[in-house]
């Protein structure tokens, strides 16, 4: 710690981004030539063909009208128009490296024509932000999902001047403070009261324990019913008969329907079956009930142990799996608890259970390993929130079911079916349940601030009397004005509320009452509004100047805050913040710290992560449940988990960011362990596991949420990965996909492999400027299937829209072959070169990353002007082993991080 | 109170440019519902897809332009309608970029990077520029309608809806069927007084939020200030609602002309519940401006159809089950179509002609196929702006979408001099 207290300290003269630095950006006079040979005989000075001059066109990208005008040039090169058919053309080598400068220049000059010259906007909260203020506010968490989510595929939700403002916003703020509002004072009334539903899990089955018992001997009764309606059938006398009615009739069930007509045949009434319906109806299907689809596995269900006291799960029928629905129910914190037991012969990746509510449809919410045995059951604690909206019981219902077998009816079916393809009866049973809880717990923790800030201010209307009439509270005007006062303190993060707002909410609230609502009512209506006050949606910074100023201390602490937690500073930084102590280095170093090692820490490790990587595309489409059975919900959840959780581990032993290229360690929990193959990791929680020897994983491109974002849920895609890694680890961000390429469509309809397919990207210049370095790395991959698990041999089937495959077509398989190498270099034979060749570019990565966080934390995007910030934070890190918090605290230290 | 004078002060202020009705126009809602009785008014309907259309059977032959021509493939379900709806080849922008968004610019044509220090600049849409004019006689001055999917598999791009204010701002929209219904339908039970009484208060509300932000405009620079005059936009545009809901107040909502609709629809039946209600919208003279952003993913999902639908739009390559899908979609969007000309035809104006007599509709998007942003597909249908029907109308290569938009727009009665790029109207287009 003394020395990177150093480092920051001696980082600390770091200029603001300052419009001394100015970074021209020009189109390299050497590809002009090729500009000069092909395009100037008809559009220089005297010829202009179409009105278009190019001789005079500046290299130098310093205005948008130039920028359009080379954007033109690009748009015309990119779809094939110019030079014209009949001239002579560019040398494709030429042309594509024409078009790769071309393009990326243009990238750059958008970015430094759009450079605010470190420019901080004032910004509104964006929507996790709003619903983490909210929730550090009143202490609940509400559904925020109608807002808008305020992330994009160019810039970081926090950056100020993507983040709008409507009417229609402003009235969803209104009514999202009334829930949020509604959710905290009903809470709070609702402190102490208990709750608890207790659950046997053997109860649904004693009902079909007998239902069983009974429908096995219904069978028998039926086996020798039949057998005596035969015997009088084959006798020779009913001969004629027997052959009438089997001719017009359809099966034999029908026929023993007749067995009125056959002499000496019993009545089914006599073998028991007694209905006021047509008995030999019921005798034959209850003949079929060891024969029906399901039947085997019923039978093999009710032969195991333990069902007095409890019942397994099972993918769908008997429908045994447990579930339990919370009635009467009071808004607040709940602890779901289970007793459970993996059977003896379960294999590792059928000892999960999944949790969640609305059985039906609903989502896992969590996933937890059993590792309790019959001999020592444990007991799995899962929290759970109950709010004011859980009106629909199915809402409160939680259940049990184990992993991977009721993600979605699809994978319910194939599941059962393939382990009744396996033994004639269905998938084993492998986790038994003795019972479920479900308990209310008493104590809300401390009063959340917004609350705390209400003081004496009663929340509800009145006191109930004996003979149960409310009387009304009495309301102090001096008592009501201070709450009000001093719930915008809290809200708008220590600011004063003018004199004027306050007599505003004040009105507010007695004309409520004056309309006729209770104290409770009127209050939150004109709390609601301090909620929708610019005030507390917006971070400001005022400077009636214009320019850059050095920040106060509180409005340090709050942009630290909202850095790190993506919530307001609490009262210990609020409090440095006002007394000027967090302008020290020391203090804000300590205090960077402190906040990192705080669980709100995951309000910046998520969001971040999460555009940063562009995770949302794990998101973009189901995987294909008949491929990628092992990739089910909880897998993916567990997969995306795992980014969070290596950076999360990075931060906390302020590890290297080279991990992230490569490592020789994962960090893992069970589900995750069990998906790579690696033994002996048990547990929910994720921790550092080091790898075998030989193993793909280690680092961002052995994750399989990584390659499985690089697919399309069915196969993979070279392209996604190859861009996703130059974008990503090499700091070499191709440009945008350009409009307008001609498509080649040389090779459709025919069955190739994936590389002889993506070999049409050098055919055309205009593809082949990207391409040549995007492809390599995404063949260099291609050991990793759609879900990220290794193979050797990959395979094509050519299929219709709805993914039968096309019976005229044949199926091609095919080796894996990894081997190639970077556009200019170097080559690389298979992945574990290619990963190689990144992990040795520490520098770009981390160049890339810094860029990221800055524009993250800064709120605005990282221009030119932020580079002298940029070295010195790469340059920091190489110094501490590219260490992530040394990253941080560089960054936080920097006077960009402390100048509007 | 001295609310009332500051409050008009407020909205005649330099960036107000909703124009305020005046008290007559207020007050004399019958009077203008009989005038239109006699001549149905003029409508603009939009209608835009993500992803474009399969390039090579979804436009008829560029080398038969005029009413002769064969009708391809993926316009098959619109047979029927062949003589009732033209399609316009060879219009783009010129300013699109992005091969992945196929709504953001469609109605706008904007170039994202006019503004200096700016990475992101939208302008108004097309169906705004009729709303300013249309908007006064109808209950919603447009609607908006969007459909239910995901961003990541929507390629409409960036926005809420294809409508964008004046300050290229993005405009919501309703994003369901039952929103919809529900926002137009709906009928207000409670007493006349206690409305009145209710839009005061709520005026009231504004000017408590306003107090605060006044508070903090004294405070801000330049830079900030422009960032938070859009929350007074913002607060704006709910007072010129409220001025419309006052002189809607005693007039009900009209009768539903169709039930409610079912909760949690999606895909093919979310888009002919949207086309039952933007008719019903239309019928009801509820509004004269109606965009639909319609759902893509959602659509094929309902379809069965299982490749992901950026996938879908690049069949060039393995063609095989993409360009199956790619073709799949467009035959359901046709059928989806041709249902609703069937409806707009049936449904009568009080002078008896057809609704699709008053009424221009345009379906298409900003994307052709892939990444083309050339030749975008443009089908129009409806008589409204007197525009030629039945016809394969081939355009010179590049020709700006913008004119097609003003051709529309100036065709449809709306006073307006350009649009966005817009270099004149198209006379080809006119009957």
């Amino acid at each position: 710690m003394r020395r990177l207290l150093a480092t920051v300290l001696g980082l600390a003269t770091i200029p603001a981004a300052a419009a001394t630095v100015e970074r021209k950006v020009s189109i390299d006079p050497r590809h002009v030539g090729l500009l000069k040979q092909h395009c100037f005989k008809c559009h220089d000075a005297t010829t202009q063909e179409g009105t278009v001059r190019l001789d005079d066109l500046p290299v130098e990208i310093a205005d948008v009208r130039t920028a359009e005008r080379w954007q033109k040039v690009l748009g015309v090169l990119n779809a094939g128009e110019m030079p014209p058919q009949d001239e002579p053309q560019p040398e494709p080598g030429a042309k594509a490296d024409f078009l790769d400068a071309l393009a990326t220049t243009m990238v750059k000059a958008r970015k430094s024509l759009s450079d605010q010259g470190g420019l901080i906007t004032m910004r509104r909260l964006n929507r996790r932000e709003y619903s983490n203020t909210l929730r550090e506010l009143l202490g609940v968490e509400i559904n925020v999902a109608e807002l808008p989510a305020d992330t994009s595929t160019t810039a970081f939700d926090t950056v100020g001047a993507n983040l709008f403002m409507s009417g229609n916003q402003f009235e969803q703020y209104r009514a999202l403070g009334r829930d949020a509002l509604d959710e905290a004072f009903d809470r709070r009334l609702a402190t102490g009261r208990e709750l608890k539903l207790h659950y046997e899990a053997e109860t649904i089955l004693r009902e079909l324990v007998k239902n069983h018992a009974d429908a096995q001997d219904a069978e028998e009764r039926a086996r020798r019913w039949i057998a005596a309606v035969e015997a009088a059938a084959a006798r020779p006398e009913n001969a004629a008969v027997v052959e009438r009615l089997k001719k017009a009739a359809k099966n034999d069930a029908e026929f023993r329907r007749s067995w009125r007509e056959i002499a000496g045949a019993p009545p089914p009434e006599d073998y028991g079956f007694r209905t006021v319906e047509e008995n030999s109806d019921k005798a034959n299907r209850a003949f079929t009930y060891s024969t029906d689809y399901f039947a085997p596995f019923r039978s093999y269900y009710f032969s195991q142990p333990h069902l007095d006291t409890g019942s397994y799960l099972t993918s769908s029928d008997p429908t045994a799996n447990v579930s339990a629905t919370v009635h009467n129910w009071v808004p607040g914190r709940y602890v779901v608890r289970v007793r459970v037991a993996a059977t003896p012969d379960a294999p590792p990746h059928r000892r999960f259970i999944e949790f969640g509510t609305r059985p039906r449809a609903g989502r896992a919410l969590s996933t937890h390993e059993v590792t309790g045995t019959f001999d020592a059951p444990q007991v799995i604690e899962i929290p759970l929130t109950l709010t004011r909206k859980h009106t629909e019981a199915q809402d409160r219902t939680v259940f049990i079911r184990e992993k991977g077998t009721n993600d979605h009816y699809e994978q319910t079916r194939i599941f059962f079916g393939d382990g009744k393809a396996k033994n004639g009866i269905g998938p084993p049973v492998t986790i038994w349940v003795d019972w479920l809880e479900v308990e209310r717990l008493t104590d809300d923790g401390p009063l959340a601030a917004g609350l705390a800030a209400l003081g004496s201010l009663p929340l509800d209307d009145g006191v109930k009397g004996r003979d149960g009439k409310v009387v009304p509270h009495s309301i102090a005007a001096a008592d009501l004005r201070t709450s009000l006062e001093r719930f915008c303190v809290e809200a708008f993060r220590g600011t004063q509320p003018s004199t004027g707002f306050v007599d505003r909410l004040v009105a507010r609230y007695d004309t409520r009452r004056k309309a006729g609502d209770g104290h409770a009512a009127a209050l939150k209506e004109s709390l609601a509004l301090v909620l929708a006050a610019p005030s507390f949606l917006y971070l400001s910074e005022p400077d009636p100047a214009e320019g850059h100023r050095r920040l106060t201390g509180s409005e340090l602490a709050t942009r630290l805050a909202y850095f790190l937690w993506g919530s307001p500073p609490d009262a210990a930084l609020r409090e440095l913040g006002a007394s000027g102590a967090i302008l020290r280095p020391e203090v804000l170093a300590a205090e960077t710290d402190r906040l990192l090692d705080d669980p709100r820490a995951d309000g910046f490790v998520k969001p971040f992560l999460h555009q940063w990587l562009a995770l949302d595309r794990l998101d973009f489409f189901e995987f294909n449940r008949r491929l990628y059975p092992r990739f089910d919900a909880s897998t993916k959840m567990a997969a995306r988990n795992e980014v969070y959780e290596t950076f999360r581990h990075l931060l906390r032993g302020n590890g290297s960011l080279a991990d992230l290229l490569a490592a020789d360690y994962v960090v893992v929990n069970a589900v995750l362990a069990d998906y790579y193959g690696f033994d002996g990791v048990h547990g929910d929680e994720f921790r550092k596991v080091m790898l075998p020897a030989g193993s793909p994983r280690g680092g961002l491109i052995g994750m399989a949420a990584i390659l499985a974002m690089g697919s399309n849920g069915e196969t993979t895609s070279p392209v996604e990965r190859g861009a996703w890694v130059l974008r990503t680890l090499l700091h070499d961000p191709p440009p945008p996909a350009p409009a307008n390429v001609p498509q080649i469509a040389r090779l459709a309809g025919r069955t190739l492999t994936t590389r002889e397919r993506l070999e049409l990207h050098q055919d055309a210049p205009q593809c082949a400027s990207c391409h040549r370095k995007i492809d390599p790395i995404g063949f260099g991959l291609e050991n990793f299937d759609a879900v990220g698990q290794w193979r050797t041999e990959d395979s094509y089937q050519a299929k219709n829209a709805e993914g039968k495959p096309d019976p005229t077509q044949k199926k091609l398989t095919w080796k894996v072959d990894p081997a190639g190498s970077l556009h200019g270099g170097p080559a690389f034979a298979d992945y574990a070169g290619l990963k190689a060749v990144i992990a040795a570019r520490p520098d770009d990565f981390a160049r890339g990353f810094a860029e990221a966080v800055i524009e993250y934390a800064l709120g605005r995007p990282c221009g030119f002007s932020d580079e002298p910030l940029v070295d010195a934070l790469v340059a920091g890190g190489r110094g501490e082993r590219f260490a992530v918090r040394s990253f941080i605290q560089t960054l936080v230290a920097s006077d960009a991080f402390h100048v509007k | 109170m001295t609310m009332l004078p500051s409050r008009r002060a407020f909205l005649r202020s330099s960036t107000a440019l909703v124009a305020l009705p005046t008290l007559t126009s207020l007050r004399g809602g019958t009077a203008v519902a009989a005038a239109a009785a006699a001549t149905p008014p003029k409508r603009l309907v939009f209608l835009g897809f993500g992803w474009g259309v399969t390039e090579e059977s979804w436009y008829p032959d560029i080398k038969t332009p005029g009413g002769d021509y064969v009708l391809p493939p993926g316009l098959a379900p619109l047979a029927r309608h062949k003589r009732e709806f033209s399609i316009v080849q060879n219009l783009w922008h010129k300013y699109s970029n992005e091969g992945h968004e196929g709504s953001t610019m469609w109605l706008t044509g904007a170039n994202r990077y006019a503004q200096p220090g700016q990475n992101f600049h939208n302008s108004i849409s097309a169906d705004q520029v009729a709303a300013t004019q249309f908007g006064n006689h109808t209950r919603f001055a447009s609607i908006q309608l969007n459909g239910s999917e995901s961003s990541g598999g929507s390629g409409h791009g960036p926005g809420l809806s294809l409508a964008w204010d004046v300050r290229g701002k993005p405009i919501g929209g309703f994003n369901t069927p039952v929103e919809a219904f529900h926002r137009m339908f709906s009928p207000d039970t409670t007493p006349l007084a206690q409305r009145q009484a209710l839009l005061a208060e709520e005026r009231s509300v504004l000017d408590t939020v306003l107090e605060n932000a006044r508070d903090l405009e004294r405070r801000l620079g330049k830079t900030d200030n422009a960032k938070l005059q859009e929350y007074f936009e913002g607060i704006r545009d709910i007072e010129v609602r409220l001025a419309k809901e006052e002189k809607w107040l005693d007039v009900p909502r009209p009768k539903a002309p169709l039930a409610e609709p079912k909760p949690g629809l999606e895909g093919r039946e979310e888009i002919r519940l949207m086309y039952d209600l933007l008719v019903a919208a239309l019928q009801t003279d509820s509004t004269r401006v109606i965009t639909y952003r319609q759902p893509v993913s959602t659509l094929l999902t309902s379809l069965d159809i299982r490749v992901f639908p950026h996938d879908m739009s690049h069949y060039h390559t393995t063609r095989a089950e993409k360009l199956d899908c790619s073709q799949k979609r467009d035959l359901a969007q046709s059928e989806l179509l041709a249902g609703l000309l069937d409806r707009l035809k049936a449904t009568q104006e009080a002078d008896g002609s057809a609704l699709f007599d008053h009424t221009t509709l345009v379906y298409g998007s900003n994307l052709r196929t892939g990444h083309e942003l050339t030749n975008c597909p443009t089908l129009i249908a409806g008589r409204g702006a007197g525009i030629r029907l039945g016809e394969n109308i081939v355009m010179p290569k590049n020709t700006p979408l913008n004119n097609c938009w003003l051709t529309l727009l100036k065709g449809s009665g709306v006073e307006v001099e350009s649009h966005g790029d817009s270099t004149g109207v198209l006379e080809e287009l006119y009957a």
